[in-house]
């Protein structure tokens, strides 16, 4: 008996001392309680809000397909997908075109960014070495990514559910709001988060001293939100909402200050070599999200040479998409252009732009980061940044507004800027036509393939409404993208697009 | 002294309790002598084996194992395979005939719906080998793969290290009263094995088979006959019978005079081959009373008859029992395999490994040259795997009379290596190399008290008080590097000098090129039970188990759930039927009881979290932003909350158990009801707060079903007998509940919906072509559309089954079934003088397959020229399978998809019937009994796969994936013919 009463004791002890065993921290993922403590772990939320953005911005190479795709300035071979797209049949049931209705990775990044907002003042308050003024900085970036994210929004769906706080756990059903209150407030957020963003990182910028996060100027170059990126989405906010007395208020701003940034013009060779503006980061990317080599960023996915690139600059027999002939030859009417010009015997004068022109598919090969920037046709490993602006597109779109608010002169000498920049001669009415088609055409030529000239068109029929198939397109909301089946499913507040129908 | 050392047994914890395996060797010694289980006998000897637990169950499930010396003699590779058409209630899928890749199992059916290949390992039962519940892999590396058709690493087949040679008794328990004592782990069903344990006689045994499979015959076609059948498309919706101008006919079809793909179509004599397998295993026994031990030594080899896959198995085993004082037992056991294999080439594979699509333009052309000279290209390079398994136990039983004390220790380790280098000609001068490490670990210490009386000379008592503890490792480092310098240099070599700057870089490959990824999960496990039964005289047991188990991946909020279970037995001969000699055996037992499940992932148990989770289609691992790790919430993972319960459940099972004519014929049938509640599933939602889902407990599925055992000796003569088998279970799964009480759920393709089975598939109704614009319905003057497209010409006539002219997914019909309705084999043996003969079919019934090959055949203009998964073509992409001349011919082109794959077009009858084995055996014995020193020698040959029976158009109704799918990527399972002996000493 006094065996038994032991071993029964013997059991009771081991027992008793499991609860501790059950206790296993993971290592693969962070609890709330491990979360928001230290300075890291702010730098990891924001970061995150970051790539949040980038993979909204990239996830199947949605930034080129809504921009440049859908205005059917490319045609493509192989991919029925991208024809579907091409001739707006956006309700057309393959796989890419399924993802690119479904807006999630954009409210991810959102939700990020109102998490981020509402929690950063724990830190603020644990951790000693994160100053009231790095939270000022913080929470502005994350603003200014939270309004660009809404003002992308409502730029492919319309309206959208308006939603600025994490409502964790409750997750309520919201209906869509109109779009026009949610680009009003985005404008507010910017113009606040303008006041706070510096003009550069670990740069003696007086709003932001020191080394940001510990690390230089190169690291941070052209990553981070700052005042001129805040303007230059204000700029095209405006001009989207046809507010060009706006846009010629924001792009004055950015015209007047850009040096402060270290952002400048960009040249013809810089702007097309594989190493060059394109690759990594870079202070006048305005706006942009980088994927550079050195940090492993890269994949064959998610950029812009996934769809354009093909024989000879890379190893791939067709591309995805390429340009016409006659419509190369119709937009680089000038022979005179560095980017694309025919000599007098009909040979490109250079390949900045084209790549094969004679070939069967002239292959678009303005954008050709490779593997950092080098020639290698093998692996299709690319590294080029989304760029969402530069000072070009700026000063066009100052050009345009000014060109619209019938200041001729103004609009002209912007115009001019690139222009001249490109080898053109300063615009002539006689030769180059209407100023509002003129500079809509150097828009077209200088940001293709950098996901804007579907917005340009609609804007471009705002303005003139000459194209009548276009003009009911835009009346009847035929502008925007379907909203994906399975979220209208999941939330019955939500409408389609009425176009979509 | 005594109690000293027992109690240090106790704490020192080089032992424990394992479950039935300790029990039993104790019991032997009830019995009177002191002695180990014989192994001639071992088929046979576990029935008389008793334990109390035991008591209750065995009498009614006397047919639940099957001798291994019948399972020994198959030339199989993997558990899976053994079993498979051997146990009702057991369906075994088998989605390749390649050598050690994995297969499925599951008792009873699903209990959880196959969404994805993580649901899949949670549907698994466990396996027990010697009391050693075996970790299997975690799903977790999913998460960072954009392809899941391969978990990366091995991909091997971790039950393909069993040498049925070694293994005594399989028996499989499916009833809740069995199960109980394993716990959560074992909800879905166990699979006991046990080996063959130490003996004190001097035994040696030598077994071993050599076989064959020859080569599959198969039909070849080349470029032209893929050109025929694509001409007929262009002829029908191209103006000119040709494409358009802005359209790419392939490169590879357009140049008939080109002997690469037009001309013999003869690659299957490189790809197909006679495939040699065998098999080879001695072991001596030996000692006395006081200590004995066996070992064993095998090797297998098994190659495919496709793609020079193969395997290869060495194994180790050894146990030994010590019995310094006569009331302390001292066994352990260590077993030590390692498997190899040589994996399939296929370029879906190897392209979703690297996770890059080269120019896919042209695909792999038929001749027979060209091929040998691409698959030359591999001989640069390696592709390693190897998979080390480890397990064993250390255990002490103390023997006080009425009382036991057992306390045992238990390790189970495996780890895999996956090496790859693949030259910089197999892709588009890129090389890339790899090396995958991963490892499973289970520590499990366990401790039970017994406590055995005869009450009133009549009745018996039986109480038992257990607990165990479990720690759980799971883990890997995967890198991969892409551009080595050299295709010489075929390892990620790093910079050895610590003084150098770029100490510990990359020197070969480019340092922005070489990715890493590590991983790693634990878990921990801490469980009590009691287990306690009493019978009257023999004719009434009552039985319960009562547990109580704390998991770690549990929140903390409800870590612990109790489980308890129950069963009743009545023994009708021996109470009212003592007199009728027609019935030997009558009875009846009823168990009912409830079972927790575990969480696979720590994810949940931690509430809502943060994760690095930013990657995006075609590139999930995406580390960081700006080079700095960031943390995001999982929004790809899904929406974790607070409050989530255990999962658990809920089972009932009546059984009845009758024997004929002194047992000639026997039938045992046992109906069950299993219903899980509170099960996790991924909501779709929150996409307004960036979440694909939401992780929400509520959902409930029932199974329901009987397993059925009908066996008789048809004849039983002198010198002849005939025993024939049949079992089969019929199994029925129904969606009792989902989360937040909704009614049905879309998940991609699939419907859940309440009331309805969930393995069906949700398909759209195809009704023929329309073949003219004028053909579509308009209502109102609106033609009828898809999705809001309009139909047209071409374009297929789905059935509108709502009336609102509009087809959508509320015109898809939940239909078929992807598992089985009814599974089971059919058996028989028999035995004339020194001859035996065996034959048995293994048979699936009522479940259906949706031929994705034959849809994607017929979807070309999508999967031709891209740089994806689609448009990868395998060499078999020139073997012609199914009848092309059963699908209409509609417009490729059209972006409604007509060839989708989820409409009934594609859907077949996926029921067979297939003769498994043929053996034949003779005994030698007899006859060297005299003139040698031999305890036993039979001789032996097999037929394995010899035919099949099956309405199912594809290559074979088995080679399915597990949610129905035929992909045809499944090597042919070979038939195989051996020979083989049998040899004790």
């Amino acid at each position: 008996m006094r065996k038994i009463i032991l071993f029964g004791f013997a059991f009771l002890f081991v027992f008793s001392s499991c609860n501790k065993m059950l206790e296993v921290d993971s290592v693969r993922t962070v609890g709330e309680k491990n979360m928001w403590n230290t300075l890291e772990d702010s730098r990891g939320a924001l970061m995150g809000v970051y790539a949040l953005t980038r993979s909204a911005l990239i996830d199947n190479n949605a930034y080129w397909i809504y921009g440049d795709v859908r205005s059917g300035d490319f045609a493509s071979p192989v991919r029925q997908d991208l024809n579907a797209v091409i001739n707006n049949s956006l309700n057309a049931t393959f796989p890419t075109v399924e993802a690119l209705t479904d807006w999630t990775r954009w409210y991810a990044a959102i939700n990020a960014a109102n998490l981020y907002i509402e929690h950063i003042p724990e830190i603020e308050e644990k951790d000693l070495r994160y100053t009231p003024s790095s939270m000022r900085l913080d929470i502005a970036q994350a603003r200014a990514l939270r309004a660009f994210a809404y003002f992308y929004m409502v730029r492919i769906w319309g309206d959208v559910p308006f939603i600025i706080a994490s409502h964790d756990g409750e997750f309520k059903k919201q209906g869509r709001e109109d779009k026009d209150k949610i680009l009003a407030w985005a404008e507010k957020e910017l113009n606040e988060a303008a006041k706070d963003l510096p003009y550069t990182y670990s740069d003696g910028d007086p709003q932001q001293l020191g080394n940001y996060y510990n690390e230089n100027l190169a690291r941070w170059s052209g990553a981070l939100f700052r005042k001129t990126s805040a303007w230059g989405i204000l700029a095209h906010i405006a001009a989207w909402q046809g507010d060009y007395a706006g846009v010629s208020k924001y792009s004055k701003l950015l015209m007047d200050n850009y040096g402060k940034s270290r952002i400048d013009y960009v040249g013809v060779d810089e702007l097309t070599k594989p190493n060059g503006f394109f690759d990594g980061k870079k202070f006048s990317h305005i706006l942009a999200f980088n994927s550079d080599y050195g940090h492993q960023d890269g994949s064959s996915t998610g950029h812009i040479e996934e769809l354009t690139l093909a024989e000879p600059v890379v190893n791939k027999k067709t591309p995805d998409i390429y340009m016409v002939k006659d419509s190369i030859l119709n937009i680089f009417n000038e022979s005179d252009d560095q980017r694309f010009g025919l000599d007098t015997i009909g040979n490109p004068r250079n390949t900045a732009y084209f790549t094969n022109y004679n070939g069967r598919y002239p292959i678009f090969s303005k954008i050709k980061v490779i593997q950092g920037g080098n020639r290698d046709p093998n692996f299709r490993y690319f590294t080029s940044a989304c760029v969402f602006t530069r000072l070009e597109d700026i000063v066009l779109l100052r050009a345009e507004a000014l060109a619209a608010l019938g200041e001729i002169q103004g609009a002209k000498d912007a115009l001019n800027i690139v222009r001249l920049r490109r080898g053109l001669k300063v615009y002539d009415v006689l030769i180059n036509g209407d100023l509002i088609n003129a500079i809509f055409q150097e828009r077209r030529r200088e940001l293709m393939g950098e996901g804007q000239r579907w917005y340009d068109l609609v804007r471009y029929n705002k303005i003139k409404g000459t194209n009548s198939r276009f003009t009911t397109l835009i009346k009847d909301g035929g502008i925007y993208w379907p909203i994906s089946t399975k979220i209208l499913n999941e939330n019955n507040l939500l409408t389609q697009n009425p176009y979509w129908e | 002294m005594r109690y000293l050392l027992l109690t240090l047994s106790f704490f020192v914890g080089t032992s424990l309790m394992c479950f039935a395996e300790n029990v039993t060797n104790l019991d032997k010694k009830e019995r009177g002598s002191f002695q180990y289980q014989d192994s001639t006998k071992s088929g046979t000897s576990k029935s008389k084996s008793k334990t109390a637990s035991k008591e209750v169950k065995d009498t009614l499930k006397i047919r639940a194992y099957q001798s291994p010396k019948d399972l020994s003699v198959l030339p199989a590779v993997s558990l899976q395979q053994y079993i498979k058409g051997r146990f009702a209630g057991v369906d075994v899928q088998e989605p390749s005939g390649e050598p050690g890749t994995l297969q499925n199992m599951f008792i009873r059916g699903s209990a959880v719906p196959l969404l994805n290949k993580k649901a899949l390992y949670n549907a698994q039962p466990l396996v027990i080998l010697d009391g050693i519940p075996l970790i299997t892999e975690h799903p977790f590396a999913f998460d960072i793969q954009q392809y899941q058709d391969n978990r990366i690493g091995t991909a091997t087949n971790l039950f393909s290290s069993i040498d049925m040679d070694n293994i005594a008794s399989v028996e499989v328990l499916a009833n809740v009263e069995a199960i109980a004592r394993y716990g959560p782990q074992a909800v879905n069903g166990v699979i006991v094995l046990k080996t063959i344990a130490a003996d004190t006689v001097k035994r040696i045994t030598f077994s071993t088979y050599f076989g064959i499979a020859p080569r599959p015959n198969v039909t070849t076609i080349n470029g032209n006959y893929e050109n025929q059948f694509r001409q007929r498309f262009y002829d029908t919706y191209t103006t000119n019978g040709r494409y358009s101008n802005n359209e790419v006919y392939p490169v590879y079809l357009s140049d008939s005079l080109s002997n690469r793909y037009f001309g013999a179509s003869n690659w299957n004599d490189l790809y197909y081959r006679n495939a040699l397998v065998y098999s080879v295993n001695a072991s001596i026994t030996g000692g006395n009373d006081r200590a004995n031990f066996r070992f064993s030594l095998g090797n297998m080899q098994n190659q495919g008859v496709a793609d020079e896959t193969a395997l290869n198995r060495y194994s180790t085993r050894f146990n030994i029992n010590m019995r310094p004082i006569k009331w302390l037992q001292f066994s352990a056991m260590v077993n030590a395999n390692r498997v190899e294999r040589d994996r399939n080439r296929n370029l879906r594979d190897r392209y979703q490994q690297v996770n890059y699509f080269p120019d896919l333009s042209s695909p792999l052309s038929p001749d027979k040259e060209v091929y040998a000279k691409y698959l030359s290209q591999y001989d640069n390079g390696f592709d390693d795997n190897k998979t080390n398994i480890f397990n064993g136990y250390a255990n002490i039983g103390i023997d006080l009379g009425a009382v036991k004390f057992n306390s045992n220790l238990s390790v189970d380790y495996n780890e895999g290596y996956r090496d790859i280098f693949y030259p910089r000609s197999l892709m588009q001068n890129t090389s890339y190399a790899s090396n995958y490490y991963g490892f499973n670990q289970r520590f499990l210490f366990s401790n039970s008290a017994t406590f055995r009386k005869r009450v009133n000379k009549k009745d018996n008592l039986f109480l038992e008080l257990g607990q165990s503890f479990q720690w759980d490792t799971y883990k890997y480092n995967n890198a991969f590097a892409y551009k080595g310098s050299s295709d010489f240099i075929k390892i990620n070599l790093l910079v050895s000098d610590p003084n150098r700057g770029d100490y510990l870089l990359p020197r070969a490959f480019p340092k922005e090129l070489v990715f890493r990824y590590l991983d790693r999960t634990r878990s921990n496990l801490v469980s009590g039970f009691f287990n306690g039964s009493y019978s009257f005289n023999d004719k009434y047991t009552f039985s319960t188990v009562l547990r109580l188990d704390g998991s770690s991946n549990a929140q903390p909020t409800s870590r612990w759930f109790f489980s308890p279970t129950f069963s009743a037995d009545w023994n009708v001969k021996k109470d009212l039927l003592t007199k009728i000699d027609e019935i030997s055996s009558l009875n009846f037992k009823i168990g009912v009881g409830r079972i927790g499940r575990l969480n696979s992932y720590d994810n949940y148990s931690q509430g809502p979290q943060y994760m690095s989770n930013v990657g995006y289609t075609g590139n999930l691992t995406v580390p960081g932003y700006n080079a700095f790790a960031v943390l995001t919430r999982p929004y790809n993972f899904g929406w974790v909350g607070y409050g989530i319960p255990w999962s658990y459940s809920d089972q009932l099972n009546t059984q009845i158990a009758v024997g004929l004519f002194k047992n000639r014929l026997n039938v045992d049938a046992t109906f069950y009801t299993k219903t899980e509640k509170s099960q996790l599933v991924a909501v779709p939602g929150g996409s307004e707060y960036g979440y694909n889902e939401f992780i929400k407990d509520g959902m409930s599925i029932n199974n329901k079903g009987v397993d059925v055992n009908v066996s008789g000796q048809v004849i039983k003569g002198e010198n002849l007998t005939w025993t024939s088998s049949i079992s089969f279970n019929l199994n029925r799964n129904r969606l009792l509940a989902l989360p937040d009480n909704l009614q049905e759920l879309e998940i991609e393709n699939r419907l859940l919906k309440v009331g309805e089975p969930v393995d069906s598939y949700w398909l759209l109704q195809n009704k023929g072509i329309y073949t003219a614009d004028a053909d579509v319905p308009v209502v109102n003057g609106v033609a009828r559309t898809y999705k809001g497209i309009t139909l047209k010409a071409g374009d297929p006539n789905w059935s509108d089954l709502n009336n609102d002219n509009k087809i959508d997914n509320n015109d898809k019909v939940l239909q078929g079934h992807a598992l089985p309705i009814m599974v089971g084999g059919f058996d028989n043996s028999f035995q004339y003088k020194s001859w035996s003969f065996n034959f048995n079919f293994y048979y699936n019934i009522g479940r259906d397959i949706i031929n994705e090959n034959m849809a994607n055949r017929f979807d070309f203009i999508n999967r031709e020229g891209q740089s994806n998964i689609g448009s990868v073509k395998e060499i078999t992409y020139w073997e012609k399978t199914g009848d092309y001349n059963k699908y209409p011919l509609y417009n490729p082109w059209s972006t409604v998809l007509p060839y989708r794959t989820d409409q009934d077009l594609f859907l077949e009858d996926g029921s067979f019937v297939k003769l498994r084995t043929i053996s034949l055996g003779y005994d030698l014995t007899k006859i060297l009994k005299d003139k040698v020193k031999v305890r036993r020698m039979y001789v032996y040959t097999t037929v394995n796969n010899l035919f099949k029976i099956t309405k199912y158009t594809g290559k074979d109704p088995e080679l399915v994936n597990y949610d129905g799918y035929d992909s045809g990527y499944g090597q042919p399972i070979p038939k195989t013919f051996t020979l083989g002996i049998k040899l004790e000493l």
